[in-house]
């Protein structure tokens, strides 16, 4: 009786120390993934002095926000000194109507593959899901042949119609992959009451979308905003992405590195995904994982 | 008997092919017809323009040939194959670790999920600093005392590949944990139950059940993964901008610069061809699972 | 002139035939249900009245015209569904009036409308509510509303009372009985369950791989049903089948056990060509009892001693399974007769609603 309360005491003591050791190893893993963006906003605080002759995890001795002041309004990138404001600007421009329009193709796509297919839709599907794997090194050279001739290379409209051509696969996916989970007889009894494509879109199926276009928002938002490939062969001076003001700022040698401007610059860029990513990510990666897991 | 129809219903019954009309033509043209161009450019001698004078499989020998695009393939490999398997095995132990009733675990996923929101740019930019040998981590440690600490991977053009992996794992890992957790929450939990009063223990339920049911997770981990190695193009540019030299050219830097900055497009062509080649070659045997699945059930 | 004409309707998925020439008129006011195992074909049948799915062949007629191609919304048909499949964004008010609006009712003349419906379900309360408000017998009250609203020439019930529990389901069965005998609709009604077929219907369409075996009363398919199928499916429990020889017109022997047991049966022409074949027995266990003194003397009956295998007492009668030449028997008792296990008993036949099948074709004799 006592040996078997004293095998008792042991086990739970186990458990105690897998417990202590799980969380050890979880806060490790978080500090690991918090790294970067400590260092980062730690040394943007810094000037270049205490960078050059400190130690890059040690607090900002007089934080100041001069080198996020200098990103965003009188940085070299490239050619011009004008901060990234400017190109926080182009991205937005770019970003906003890329992002509405491939929405709501996705979800008119969407819409037809689940709840009305005919003979050659499925097959069109499988066609379309092909397009979000295709490595886009395979498309860049017609595709810049193909803005050259209808006149909008290097234009932001040409950019914006790069990401939704692209975006679209995606955007259908998601939406077909959530609208065939929908209960097929809403649609028929729609149809009986006597509603058309339209009427059952705007007035059924659109009502329960919500969730989905988040879901499709964030990750298109995410998705054009981060892009770089389309943004450096197709935008011109004119209209360059932050990504890629990003890149020239942080490789322009012109008057020695800055690293705190090089990272205050980093963080503007990043700001506006983290930021969708923290007030609405609970429902992206609901969404996302759950659609990658059954449908992709 | 269909001509007495009238037009409206004919409209009417034709609306989905209409609506879908735009994006079909969109998809056959610039993804299936895009990718035929590329194929026919890839033939012909075009350099700055394109040109139709057709040279069979020049660019292609030319391509292997290349000292560059051989470095940057076996680049692609190192840092693919260990990309996607620490990817894996990190986001499956860190799935493992939050599946066991942890307090805080929505604010603890929303640590490891951050890198994802993030682009590759900013990504290269904060990894090129902390990798950087005189400001960054060997800095740092050579600062506690360590002062023979050496960590010059990004200037050791032997090891830049594998500056590559740790931003690149940084980044991705944290999806992957989403993805098997959604995974495990997702295993029907009366079985594990039926497991645990045959008397299984808890590593058996996980090595023998648990794990051989997320097969699924792991095939579209496997995909996506791929997907992102081979199009890594952004994380090069902005960490290492394929140097020292161009050690750490991965194929999407050499098709851009091929095509784009130094005038050979019909060899840029060729490389992009060949990219689709190895995405082919994953993306097919995964469809054709895939599609057996669906059809056994 | 038939509320609803289904001539020869046939309808195949590529080579699966799954409707194989269905006919079936409907009069004006008629409960018609539509039975079946799942796969029968039923639910393909009502997706084809509703204009839902397309017919490969035949035609479909409501009042006289030729719907056959016509889409839902132009049949003047209403459906109910299984899931009730109620717009989950918009309130019951919403629910039950989206058909008139989408009609282009005016919406005072809407208002009088969904008040009416919603008087007549008793859902006046709920109207403002979603549907996820709901408990399952106020939606499948929503769903019914929604169908009646638009008073339309037909209605199509699937299975509306499957997703509802027992108790539920047999007040809202009244109900929907209640419903047709005040309102004269015309209504066509799938379901798997017999007892609601039984209860609810008018005339009762039995159907099996896409064939329909027989269209009748609730009645007519219980005492005479056309096959061995039909006999079996309706009826809980379940019609016994015997092997059996016709020894003349009013006489069966079954062998089994070493012995032949002989029981009588009503004189039927149409029995004549079996004398001296096998034939298939068929008796529901109500007509097997305990021996009851003022029916002993009846033309058709005959008291057998058998033994008794198992009982289960279901309150109002006791269940008893016997053997009969190798074959188990259920029987229906007063629970007051008593029984043991495995102790020889004495029951009584009442062959004046026995019937014979062909035991290769399996139809009714």
């Amino acid at each position: 009786m006592s040996s078997h309360s004293l095998n008792n005491q042991q086990r739970s003591f186990v458990q105690k120390l897998l417990r202590v050791a799980l969380y050890t190893i979880l806060i490790f893993m978080a500090a690991v993934y918090l790294l970067p963006l400590f260092v980062m906003v730690l040394n943007s605080l810094k000037d270049m002095e205490e960078i050059r002759s400190g130690n890059l995890l040690a607090l900002p001795q007089d934080p100041s926000f001069a080198a996020w002041a200098k990103a965003w309004g009188s940085a070299c990138t490239g050619s011009t000194c004008e901060g990234i404001a400017p190109f926080f600007a182009n991205s937005f421009k770019i970003v906003i109507p890329a992002v509405i329009i491939s929405t709501l193709l996705g979800a008119l796509n969407g819409y037809v593959l689940s709840m009305w297919r005919f003979r050659g839709s499925e097959l069109f599907f499988g066609l379309l899901l092909f397009g979000c794997f295709i490595p886009f090194q395979v498309i860049l050279i017609p595709m810049a042949m193909t803005l050259g001739w209808l006149g909008l290379a290097s234009s932001a409209s040409g950019l914006i119609l790069v990401h939704v051509i692209y975006g679209i696969a995606f955007t259908t996916l998601f939406f077909r992959n959530y609208y065939i989970a929908l209960p097929r007889e809403l649609i028929s009894a729609a149809k009986i009451d006597g509603a058309g494509f339209f009427l059952i879109f705007w007035r059924i199926v659109l009502p329960l979308s919500p969730p989905i276009i988040v879901v499709t928002v964030i990750w298109q938002f995410t998705q054009v905003w981060n892009d770089f490939l389309f943004g450096v062969v197709f935008s011109g001076v004119d209209n360059l992405p932050i990504t890629v003001a990003l890149n020239n700022l942080v490789n322009t040698s012109f008057g020695g590195k800055e690293y705190n401007v090089d990272m205050a610059a980093a963080l503007l860029a990043a700001l506006p995904t983290i930021l969708v990513y923290i007030f609405a990510g609970k429902y992206f990666v609901r969404g996302l994982s759950a659609g990658a897991v059954k449908g992709a | 008997m269909a001509n007495k129809r009238p037009f409206t219903d004919i409209l009417a019954e034709s609306m989905p092919k209409l609506v879908l009309a735009p994006s079909f033509l969109i998809v056959m043209v610039c993804v299936y017809g895009y990718i035929l161009w590329t194929i026919a450019l890839s033939f012909t001698k075009s350099r700055m323009l394109p040109q139709w004078k057709f040279v069979g499989f020049d660019q292609y020998s030319k391509l292997f040939n290349n000292d560059r695009w051989s470095v940057s393939s076996e680049n692609l490999i190192v840092f693919g194959g260990l990309f996607i398997l620490i990817c894996l095995a990190l986001g499956i132990f860190m799935a493992i670790l939050l599946d066991q009733k942890i307090r805080q675990e929505g604010f603890l996923r929303t640590i490891y999920l951050y890198p994802m929101a993030i682009s590759f740019i900013v990504t290269g930019t904060a990894w090129k600093w902390l990798l950087n040998p005189s400001i960054g981590i060997e800095n740092v440690v050579r600062d506690w005392g360590f002062t023979d600490f050496t960590f010059d991977w990004l200037v050791n053009s032997e090891m830049v590949v594998f500056c590559l992996v740790i931003a690149a794992v940084w980044q991705s890992s944290g999806f992957v944990m989403a993805l098997f957790l959604a995974g495990l929450r997702g295993v029907d939990s009366e079985m594990i139950k039926a497991a645990q009063l045959d008397g299984a223990s808890m590593s058996t339920i996980y090595r023998r059940i648990i794990l051989p049911s997320l097969k699924p997770v792991f095939f579209s981990a496997f995909v996506i993964l791929s997907h992102i190695a081979i199009k890594s193009f952004d994380l090069v540019t902005a960490l290492t901008g394929g140097g020292p030299g161009y050690s750490s050219d991965l194929p999407a830097n050499f098709m851009y610069s091929y095509a784009f900055t130094r005038s050979q497009m019909g060899l840029g062509a060729a490389s992009g061809v060949i990219m689709l080649g190895g995405v082919l070659a994953i993306l097919i045997p995964y469809l054709y699972s895939e599609l057996r699945n669906k059809e056994a059930r | 002139m038939a509320a609803l004409t289904i001539d020869n309707v046939k309808k195949s998925y590529g080579p699966t035939q799954v409707l194989k020439g269905i006919n079936i008129a409907i009069e004006k006011g008629e409960f018609l249900v539509l039975i079946g195992p799942s796969g029968c074909g039923k639910s393909t049948m009502m997706n084809s009245i509703a204009g839902l799915e397309s017919v490969t062949e035949g035609r479909i007629l409501i009042g006289g015209e030729d719907v056959t191609h016509a889409n839902p919304k132009d049949r003047d048909i209403a459906m109910v569904f299984q899931s009730y499949a109620l717009y989950p964004n918009m309130t019951v008010r919403g629910n039950i009036s989206f058909g008139l609006e989408v009609r282009k009712m005016p919406k005072a003349e809407r208002e009088v409308q969904v008040d009416k419906v919603a008087k007549l379900l008793q859902i006046e309360h709920l109207l403002d509510r979603k549907p996820a408000q709901l408990s399952g017998g106020q939606r499948q009250r929503v769903a019914m509303g929604r169908a009646l609203a638009r008073e339309p020439k037909i209605y199509l019930f699937d299975e509306p009372l499957s997703n509802l529990d027992a108790k539920l389901r047999v007040e809202m069965r009244a109900e929907i009985k209640k419903l047709h005998q005040r309102l004269g609709t015309t209504i066509v009604y799938v379901t798997h369950d017999q007892i609601e077929a039984m209860t609810l219907a008018d005339r009762i369409a039995v159907m099996k791989d896409g064939v329909l075996l027989q269209l009748a009363t609730p009645q007519q398919i219980y005492d005479t049903p056309a096959n061995i199928f039909v006999a079996g499916f309706m009826g809980s429990p379940a019609m016994n089948f015997i092997e059996a020889t016709l020894v003349n017109e009013s006489c069966v022997s079954i062998q089994g056990d070493g012995q032949i047991l002989e029981l009588p049966l009503l004189k039927n022409e149409s029995n004549q060509p079996y004398i001296g074949k096998k034939v298939i027995l068929g008796i529901r266990p109500e007509m097997i009892t305990e021996p009851l003194s003022h029916k002993q003397d009846e033309e058709c009956v005959k008291v057998v001693t058998l033994k008794a295998m198992l009982t289960e007492a279901m309150g109002a009668d006791t269940m008893v399974l016997t053997t009969l030449a190798d074959k188990e028997i259920s029987c229906r008792i007063n629970p007051s007769y008593k029984v043991s296990i495995g102790e020889q008993c004495e029951f009584m036949f009442d062959m004046s609603k026995a019937v014979l099948f062909d035991p290769e074709s399996e139809n009714l004799i």
